[in-house]
């Protein structure tokens, strides 16, 4: 008898083709696992049963009908609650979209869908994606599946836990600034930022355009490739005008070797402060696995990535402010009754609805964009932006991929980063490839040998090559058992396949 | 207050104009494919991207930017291929995103020009020696300076209700439809260059004329789909600093635009000679009262935060786009203007006139396609003079009354009555001046017995005119028209009465 557990997304797929099982049962086997498992987890802010079955009914319907199924048919699939799909809320886990119906599906979500995958809910998320722990969400926490008084890392908090609970098999976030990358890190599976472009924000609730990108989870590289490849097709998304074509089979070399391949390593990154000593050997470990494989490890230097977050906190408020600005209360979402006047209504509709952190976020944004204070904040970090950029340029031109941390440390507990800055800085390895637009990706590495908490490693690729960064990631899960672990504590917990 | 000759002669009036023009005749939004109009069921063409939903996202019309390029070069702007979009942030429903999408230090369409032609009883309110030079009649082409044609997005249409005049001071409810939110809008910005209201709105005919001609825009003042604002200071004559400008709002004719100018620059003369200040403020013009009014006060500049718009990649227009949309500019007003003096003879001022609007500009053509000099400017003359009010008249019964009038067969006056006649029918002129026994005698052996009876019955007046009283030929002449009933030829019977009476 099978359980989803262990079962890959390109295996249900061949399993639901092959009539092994319904997509039905399968539906039914994550609808039980969330059941059994988000108790403790709580990575789901909806669950959408009646959309999931009745989208594989459609998928088993169609297979009766002999037609031929989509690459992801069966596949159970979570997405971050910032992402439309008409027929649920879209709540961005904020009291200001708290009863917000979407009104169309965002391109990537109909995308999954298209190739077969059945929706069975949406994440939880720090507010407007504004944080790295999920714990800004106003509705709840979302717990670590690995230890539930441990956060899942965010702000795709939801979609790393329900992938490592086994509740689904992918999922879909969203990172800015490492919010894909960090919390698949912090919870154990392996979580990928493509290229800026590569997949439409279309139907994605924005928090800094130029930054944010969508991107799958999955337990297995294979599985996230088998993702990409449905988020691409169909080429650039005429409604999202920085979208672009990317015609690429993700799976096409993924099990080619690495061999005379160059890995780029920076060294001071290896050194930064902060930098927990089980992460910084287990991403040495990384670089043998690699070598091993006849890949060579290369110093590369990037001079100014230092300067990466304060640029990128000013950068990613300011557009925050500026996406964040329609929501007053006068058309949709939360709005204070009984007020006198319109300023005071939108006012207290925007003092009430948003929680600390969005809040934050936004006054950061409009001080700094206001006259005077914008000359000396914006250019400048448009300017360190360009320069990372270079950095980045030259770099790839001694190596293919770079590899690093994903996160500085394992999951932290609750509450125990109060400090916004220093919370801030869980995303000191990832930001600087939003603020390039590179793709990143995490692959599992195991277990810390401190905290015995997933520890995971990071590569980073030349903008569009994310084949090229897959391939890495495939070559790195080889050489370590990660691959395809449900959390211990859950596994086997419900999501058998009848 | 005195009037505008007065103070302008000692003081100088720097104006300068924000002309906003909807792109109407597009097909759809700037940044969305909703239908562009704003007659339908309020908040029926809406989705989610004008609406400003969370997760949609803009994506730039092509044909907009095209016009906007077409706009630019038939304005003499340098085209700038590298531009982008920025959002200008401010709190009000009537912007769907609280910010509208506009464009930043760099427009699409930067430092052109239009050069007016300023002639008749207008070219008098600008003082002479005053930086132009004045021909013999008084007329002189005033350059003015094109500071930018932006792109952006406009907004959504409030209603308030329950207040003064449609107004939101004491409304009980404000509606908002957004059926106008986020169509292409382009905003032109004149330097400081012109200096009389005259100039002003000449500026503004010529701006319309232009756009008309391009097809972007049905330009309708009275509609709002052409909006302008007027900016204007006082200075002594022969300073160079600028002073205090009041801006003007609320301007929908051509008319308003010149009686507000003229209103404001002999306000604001009033204040300054009265040891007053001119307060930096948007002014409201109401036209009823013939005055402006205070809107609000500046006191501070606002701050709109402006940024770069990241969800829209900046612009690289290439060559061959530019070029493109060179190809499909007709020909100019000014270039018509021109040809049309050239080929047919007919006067400057005519020319311009029928030039300017492409409507009338085809009829004319269409009516001197292959006749002659003569006939060419009696056309112009009937476009000109009769032809206003008349909507229905075709190309061919204008041609065909400009053939009986050249030709003498009817008069001026009955050349307006076939035109009443023949408005909005097939009727062929021809046949309705013949049906109706209102062609002309031009016959002068069947003249010549009336002739000889008007003289016989008006010795004196034959007198007079053999005294050198010239003009009595003008009555006589009545009397031979009245004689024959109408019918006889007028420029005939002049030339029959003065062979007799020289003879």
């Amino acid at each position: 008898m099978a359980n989803l557990d262990t079962l890959s997304a390109s295996q249900i797929a061949a399993g639901v083709a092959a009539g092994d099982f319904s997509a039905t049962e399968v539906a039914r086997a994550s609808l039980d696992a969330i059941d059994r498992r988000d108790v403790s987890v709580q990575a789901f802010l909806e669950v959408s049963a009646d959309l999931a079955l009745a989208a594989a009914a459609a998928t088993d319907a169609a297979r009766a009908a002999g037609e031929r199924l989509g690459p992801l048919a069966g596949v159970p699939v979570a997405f971050k609650d910032n992402m439309h799909l008409v027929g649920t809320h879209t709540t961005c886990a904020s009291r200001m979209l708290e009863n917000y119906d979407s009104t169309f599906t965002a391109t990537c979500v109909a995308r999954m869908l298209a190739a077969g995958a059945t929706p069975m809910g949406k994440a939880n998320m720090d507010e407007f994606a504004f944080g790295s722990s999920t714990e800004s969400s106003a509705f709840h926490r979302t717990n670590n599946p690995w230890d539930t008084e441990r956060v899942p890392g965010g702000s795709s908090g939801g979609s790393a836990a329900a992938v490592a609970a086994g509740e689904v098999t992918l999922s879909l976030g969203s990172d800015t600034g490492g919010s894909i990358r960090q919390p698949a890190s912090l919870c154990g599976v392996v979580g990928m930022k493509p290229t800026y472009g590569a997949v439409s924000r279309y139907g994605v609730v924005a928090f800094g355009s130029s930054l944010d990108q969508v991107g799958p989870f999955g337990r297995s590289v294979g599985d996230v490739a088998l993702a990409m490849n449905a988020l691409v097709a169909g080429g650039n998304d005429p409604y999202d005008s920085t979208s672009q074509d990317c015609p690429v089979d993700f799976l096409e070399h993924l099990e080619e070797p690495v061999e005379g391949r160059r890995v780029g390593i920076v060294p001071a990154l290896m050194e930064a402060e902060g930098l927990a000593s089980e992460v910084r050997i287990a991403i040495g470990s990384a670089a043998r696995t690699l070598e091993d494989q006849g890949a060579c490890i290369v110093e590369v230097d990037l001079p100014n990535i230092a300067a990466a977050i304060a640029a990128y906190y000013v950068i990613a408020p300011c557009e925050a402010f500026s996406n964040l600005a329609r929501f007053d209360g006068v058309r949709y979402g939360y709005q204070e009754k009984g007020c006198a006047t319109l300023a005071e209504q939108t006012a207290k509709s925007r003092s009430h609805g948003f929680g600390l952190e969005a809040k934050r976020r936004q006054m950061l944004g409009a001080y700094l964009l206001s006259s005077g204070v914008y000359e000396r904040y914006y250019y400048p970090a448009q300017q360190v932006r360009t320069l990372i950029t270079q950095d980045y340029l030259h770099a790839y031109e001694q190596c293919d991929v770079i590899l690093m941390p994903a996160s500085p440390r394992t999951a932290f507990r609750f509450g125990e980063i109060s400090d916004p800055t220093q919370m801030y800085a869980s995303d000191m390895f990832t930001i600087s490839n939003n603020i390039a637009g590179n793709g990143g990706i995490s692959v599992p590495l195991g277990l810390g040998a401190d905290s015995g908490l997933p520890v995971s490693a990071q590569l980073q690729g030349p903008a569009f090559k994310d084949r090229t960064l897959l391939q890495f990631a495939r070559a790195i899960e080889r050489g370590f058992s990660a691959r395809g672990v449900v959390a211990p504590d859950l596994a086997g917990k419900g999501g058998e396949l009848a | 207050m005195k009037e505008l000759a007065e103070v302008l002669k000692d003081w100088e009036a720097v104006i300068g104009l924000e002309v906003h023009t909807e792109l109407t005749t597009l097909d759809t939004k700037m940044f969305c494919n909703c239908r562009l109009s704003h007659d339908d069921e309020p908040n029926t063409n809406v989705c989610p991207v004008c609406l400003g939903m969370p997760g949609a996202l803009p994506v730039p019309n092509r044909k907009a930017i095209q016009s906007i390029v077409m706009a630019g070069l038939a304005t003499n702007c340098e085209i700038q291929k590298h531009s982008m979009f920025y959002r200008k942030h401010y709190f009000y429903p009537d912007m769907a995103k609280n910010f509208q999408t506009t464009q930043g230090p760099v427009a699409f369409c930067m430092y052109g020009h239009l050069d007016l032609e300023v002639f008749g009883e207008g070219s008098s309110e600008r003082p002479d020696g005053t930086g132009v030079e004045k021909a013999a009649d008084g007329s002189y082409v005033a350059p003015i300076r094109i500071l930018r044609i932006h792109m952006e997005e406009d907004a959504a249409k409030m209603v308030h209700v329950g207040g003064e005049e449609g107004r939101i001071t004491a409304a009980t409810e404000s509606l908002v439809d957004y059926n106008r939110c986020g169509t292409p809008l382009i905003e032109l910005v004149t330097e400081p260059d012109l200096r009389t209201p005259e100039e002003a709105r000449l500026f503004m005919e010529k701006l319309r004329e232009t756009y008309l001609t391009l097809g972007i825009s049905d330009c309708s003042l009275e509609s709002g789909s052409m909006r302008c604002d007027g900016n204007i200071s006082l200075r002594r004559r022969g300073e160079t600093a600028y002073g205090t400008k009041t801006e003007m709002k609320n301007i929908n004719s051509f008319k308003s635009l010149h009686d507000a100018l003229e209103y404001e620059i002999r306000r604001q003369a009033e204040v300054l000679e009265e040891g007053g200040i001119v307060y930096q403020e948007t002014r409201h013009w109401e036209p009823s009262r013939r005055r402006t009014i205070v809107m609000r006060v500046k006191e501070t500049a606002d701050d709109y935060r402006l940024f770069p718009d990241p969800d829209l990649a900046p612009f690289d227009l290439t060559d061959a786009f530019i070029e493109e949309c060179r190809s499909r500019i007709p020909e100019l007003p000014d270039a018509k203007r021109d040809r049309y003096v050239t080929a047919y003879g007919i006067k400057r001022a005519d020319a311009a006139q029928i030039a300017g609007d492409p409507k009338t500009a085809r009829l004319f053509e269409q009516a001197v396609d292959g006749v002659g000099e003569k006939v060419a400017g009696t056309v112009a003359n009937v476009i000109v003079n009769l032809l206003p009010g008349h909507e229905g008249v075709s190309s061919e019964q204008l041609r065909s009354i400009a053939v009986l009038l050249a030709g003498d067969a009817i008069t001026f006056a009955q050349a307006r009555e076939v035109l009443d006649l023949v408005d909005g029918t097939d009727d062929d002129p021809e046949r309705v001046v013949d049906a109706r026994g209102m062609r002309q005698v031009s016959d002068a052996g069947e003249l010549a017995p009336i002739v000889a009876e008007v003289l016989a019955r008006c010795p004196d007046q034959a007198q007079q005119y053999r005294d050198g009283n010239k003009k009595v030929v003008g009555f006589l002449v009545g009397q031979c028209m009245k004689a024959s009933k109408g019918s006889g030829n007028p420029k005939l019977f002049n030339r029959l009465l003065t062979q007799r009476l020289e003879g």
